[in-house]
């Protein structure tokens, strides 16, 4: 999964102006330590596991998946945040992990993020006003007392709350209102990119379409691109131009969001998208579902081959356990080149050749890494990332 | 609201038509010196069936789970004054002994929460804590209990069971967890299950799998069920009846399918117009309920929800809206949303 291997060059050049990131086999692993005095790495959580992505400019994408699929972390690894320990990630047309210093710093005014507990990401000894502004002290947005006093209120109104609130403390506002302030912060210093980081997930639902709408009408706005990440899929398909559905580190399906809803092809994307509720009980009734079984497997030791073929009711006998499938447009007819699918069997899938199978649940061990058993490690993955 | 329910399918234990546990004007104010009492729960009632299911919906502070602590009687005595009734099987649940509750709890009213980790012993492993259940509740010896232990395991999907009865909490995955904390709560053969939250830590795929298994198992054993969450998705497909709390009380009940199909309260409304459906059209704009719930009005003087209300008339900030039945469902609301058929 080193380039992107079903672009033609042709594409690639077209697409090249404007690509405002541009990451290439992407590999964050984190060691996992044992030892008293003398730490010894006895194993990788391979959380990221080679992605290629390419965000363009003024679209959202949204990366999708479940808990230890990775997506935080690509996120993160987007930012620099948590530096790849293998692949590049442009940005701009700049390798990120190539600059340091003073560049770095300048370079980060550009990205910026949304976190998805406000409460936890805003300091509560600072005012509203000392929130904001010091971002855009420290990039020297702030220059003069007017300029700076002009700047705030505009952002607060850029995001629906009252003038009044610039003296007020994170504890003073409600949940919505403190992920307004966490999104004017990000704004305040004119970003081009903002990865949201599960945005909505933390608030109540009546709330969620309010931050959602805002998102919307400030991209629009200030010509954003986004990057976000979350678990909820029918909120990622909402806001999402292009989607990537992640499964344990690595990209299992790439494709426009209507696409994506209208013709699955993963028989993992097929089997989350069959699991989300639809608060409608005639369709709830109707619909069939893909239940999986089992859980997903420990990050730290990934399963050979197709990351998914321990759950995956289509596996078959060849490819699956042995070949890591590679992100592929797939040959079947009406899908377009955008629709890329790591799936050795998707077009067998699709004509109906290869029919799903009972799937017996494996055993995930929770704990241990490389199959070392004796070894007590994080009560679950998910702790350890 | 029992007329409204749906005849399906065949309830094993449906033989009598009185309820079995009916919650009536259910209150719970929490009092702290030197605070103004709030109160959380504002005259609940609600009647089930054996075999029926139910759903209580809300977002946070509404009260549903209040509701279902108050049923349990796992609410602290200090501070807290529950008033009302909640008669299982014609007894009065909230004037029993704490002793005596415990004979019920677990026995006759099983419980399952959002987070298996708190409520499993981390010390102990799965099947001591599902035979702990079977010896307390059934009588059984703990030799007897754990072919059995393993049989519920197995029951409700969780591979090896034999293996597993001998793990730790910590060494389970969430889902799994929430599944031995499903075990554990119908191996006492409860007749009414309450789930709060019971899939919102989880994971889509898991809450799935989690979903099957608790409607199978309240389909084959006939367990009535209590099914709290904020998630109007998870209700749709499981329950009979949905209850819509907003600040402490119900605005609107029904069946499932008029519910969904026309909500009459504009809360109700408001809930499905602002949640993003995965088979929605995109291009499609959220209507999102403005304000929070910060800006509540007193129910003792007005409409809480007036404030946030698509189409509030003068009434509703001078007077205190009923529950009335009209023919489908049970309604608070002086202005309801017009019927389009």
């Amino acid at each position: 999964m080193s380039e992107a291997t079903d672009v033609t060059e042709g594409e690639r050049t077209a697409y090249a102006k404007d690509v405002l990131v541009d990451a290439k086999g992407v590999k964050v692993h984190f060691p996992i330590k044992r030892g008293v005095i003398f730490d010894k790495v006895i194993g990788h959580v391979y959380a990221v596991d080679g992605v290629d992505l390419q965000i363009r400019t003024g679209e959202t994408y949204g990366l999708v998946g479940e808990s230890g699929s990775g997506k935080s972390t690509l996120g993160r690894a987007i930012l620099n945040l948590e530096p790849p320990t293998e692949g590049t990630v442009e940005f701009d047309g700049v390798d990120i992990a190539s600059l340091s210093g003073e560049t770095l710093r300048k370079k980060r005014q550009d990205i910026q993020m949304v976190f998805q507990d406000p409460m936890g990401s805003l300091d509560p000894r600072q005012s509203v006003e000392s929130l904001l502004l010091e971002g855009m002290k420290a990039h020297g947005l702030a220059k003069d007392e007017a300029h700076a006093s002009k700047r705030l209120r505009e952002l607060l109104s850029a995001v629906g709350l009252p003038s009044a609130a610039l003296k007020k403390y994170p504890h003073e506002f409600s949940g919505g209102q403190r992920q307004r302030i966490g999104i004017a912060r990000a704004l305040s210093v004119n970003p081009k990119l903002i990865v949201a980081d599960e945005p909505v997930s933390a608030l109540d639902v009546s709330v969620q379409a309010q931050v959602i709408n805002l998102l919307e009408d400030l991209q629009e706005e200030f010509g954003l691109t986004y990057l976000v990440v979350a678990h909820d899929l029918a909120v990622v398909r909402h806001i999402s131009d292009r989607i990537g559905v992640m499964y344990l580190g690595a990209i299992a399906e790439e494709a426009e969001a209507d696409d994506l809803y209208a013709q699955p092809l993963h028989p993992y994307t097929r089997a989350l998208m069959s699991a989300v509720p639809v608060p409608d009980p005639l369709v709830e009734d109707r619909r069939e579902r893909i239940i999986l079984t089992g859980d997903l497997p420990s990050p730290a030791n990934p399963p050979k081959g197709c990351r998914f073929h321990t759950r995956c009711p289509w596996k078959q006998e060849t490819k699956c356990d042995t070949e890591r499938p590679v992100l592929r447009v797939p040959e079947i007819p009406g899908v377009g080149t955008g629709h890329r699918v790591a799936c050795h069997w998707t077009e067998q899938i699709e004509s109906g050749e290869i029919q799903p199978h009972e799937v017996k649940a494996q055993l995930v061990e929770q704990h241990g890494a490389g199959g070392d058993e004796s070894l007590l490690g994080p009560a679950s993955i998910s702790e350890a990332l | 609201m029992t007329d409204t329910l749906s005849t399906s399918q065949p309830h094993p234990r449906s033989d009598s038509d009185e309820p079995l546990l009916s919650v009536r004007d259910l209150t719970v104010t929490f009092q702290r010196a030197g605070d103004e009492p709030f109160v959380a729960v504002d005259g609940v009632s609600f009647d089930l069936r054996p075999g029926d299911t139910l759903g209580i919906v809300g977002e946070s502070g509404s009260g549903k789970s209040v509701t279902s602590l108050a049923i349990m009687g796992l609410l602290p005595e200090r501070g807290v004054r529950v008033t009302g009734e909640v008669l299982y099987n014609g007894q009065d649940l909230l004037k029993l002994s704490p002793t005596q509750m415990r004979d019920r709890r677990g026995a006759e009213l099983g419980m399952i929460f959002q987070d298996p980790l708190s409520s499993l012993n981390p010390v102990v492993p799965i099947g001591l804590q599902v035979t702990e259940v079977l010896e307390r509740h059934r009588g059984l010896s703990r030799k007897a209990a754990m072919p059995l232990a393993k049989e519920m395991l197995d029951r409700v999907g969780i591979p090896d069971p034999d293996r597993r009865l001998k793990d730790y909490p910590h060494q389970l995955s969430g889902g799994m967890r929430q599944r031995a904390l499903i075990a554990m709560a119908l191996a006492a053969e409860p007749r009414v299950l309450i789930a709060d939250e019971p899939t919102t830590a989880l994971d889509v795929t898991i809450q799935a799998q989690i979903l099957a298994v608790l409607k199978d198992l309240v389909e084959d054993t006939g367990t009535a069920l209590i099914m709290i969450t904020h998630d109007l998705g998870v209700v749709a497909g499981l329950v009979d009846t949905v209850n819509v709390m907003y600040a402490g009380r119900v605005v609107e009940r029904a069946a499932r399918h008029p519910l969904f199909a026309e909500p009459r309260h504009p809360y109700t409304a408001g809930l499905l117009a602002s949640i993003p459906r995965l088979d929605g059209s995109r291009g499609e704009r959220l209507q999102p309920i403005p304000g929070s719930v910060a800006d509540n009005l007193p129910w003792t003087s007005a409409c809480a929800f007036a404030p946030r209300c698509s189409q509030p008339i003068d009434q509703c900030r001078a007077q205190t809206p009923e529950l009335v039945q009209h023919d489908d469902r049970a309604l608070r609301c002086f202005n309801p949303m017009e019927v389009t058929r």
